[in-house]
């Protein structure tokens, strides 16, 4: 089954057999829970979300649409997920740099993600490691929908037609997008136009 | 008489040159042009960055606790409760 195509194993699982659900979440385990991981920030929350993800969308597979990627189902579950989850539990408004409402300088030490502070659990020292390079600080410091945008796009590999079906958004949104992602993203890390 | 009209190299052929797609006539103009060529070399050093990012793993088992929760459709119809 491992050289099978996504739609040969989803149509597998369709017709009832199990080796193919577990096939499915093998293939995606990685994927998903990373760009969750990066979307939300938190492993146990990432892992949850994942698995959710997972659910929904195998107990729903004999509703998959073939016209459309396998891949591109999935990571809309997954990244509708995440944003429901970051609306949902404010964190939208946090950022390393601490909340955008912020409107004095402790306000702003107030609010910010303590990446790496002392005083950590062993499980957010492992957060802290992992997402902890300046690549990763800086895609944790744009907004989620840009970060959707340019993980998609730079670690998945989605074409923009795809991730504008992923994300429902119209195709020029995707490109500007991902084009003030870009922008934000170097400037972040230093490299700008000099 | 007027000045040739230089026409840089648009977002999109950025990515195209970052991803060694730009079509060749476009390709000498890069050379030719020191603002363009900076401009695509941070494009490629950032896809780099992005490209390198590694896939985390989730806990072990995570198989097993997805499975327990998904219901295999049977050939009548039904579900098949794991």
């Amino acid at each position: 089954m491992t050289g099978a195509s996504d739609q040969d194993v989803v149509r597998w699982a369709q017709q009832g057999h199990e080796p193919a659900f577990r096939e499915l979440v093998r293939r995606y385990e990685r994927p998903v829970f990373s760009l969750l991981f990066r979307m939300v920030r938190d492993r146990t929350l990432a892992e949850d979300l994942a698995q959710e993800t997972f659910i929904k969308l195998l107990n729903g597979i004999r509703s998959y649409n073939p016209q459309f990627k396998f891949s591109s189902w999935i990571f809309k579950i997954a990244n509708n997920a995440a944003i429901d989850h970051l609306r949902k539990r404010d964190l939208d408004t946090l950022s390393l740099d601490g909340s955008p409402h912020a409107t004095t300088p402790e306000e702003m030490r107030a609010t910010a993600l303590q990446v790496g502070a002392r005083g950590e659990t062993p499980l957010q020292e492992v957060e802290a490691r992992e997402l902890g390079s300046a690549i990763e600080r800086a895609i944790a410091r744009l907004r989620p929908e840009y970060r959707s945008c340019i993980l998609l796009r730079h670690v998945e590999g989605h074409s923009y037609e795809e991730i504008a079906h992923i994300l429902d958004l119209p195709l020029g949104t995707v490109k500007t997008y991902i084009h003030r992602a870009r922008n934000e993203l170097r400037g972040y890390l230093g490299d700008q136009k000099t | 008489m007027n000045e040739p009209v230089v026409q840089h190299l648009t977002p999109d052929e950025i990515e195209l040159w970052a991803q060694g797609l730009l079509p060749a006539a476009r390709d000498i103009h890069v050379a030719q042009c020191a603002e363009c060529r900076a401009a695509a070399e941070r494009e490629r050093r950032l896809f780099r960055a992005l490209a390198q990012l590694p896939r985390f793993v989730p806990e072990f088992g995570f198989v097993e606790r997805v499975m327990a929760r998904v219901r295999i459709p049977t050939p009548s119809g039904g579900f098949d409760r794991r």
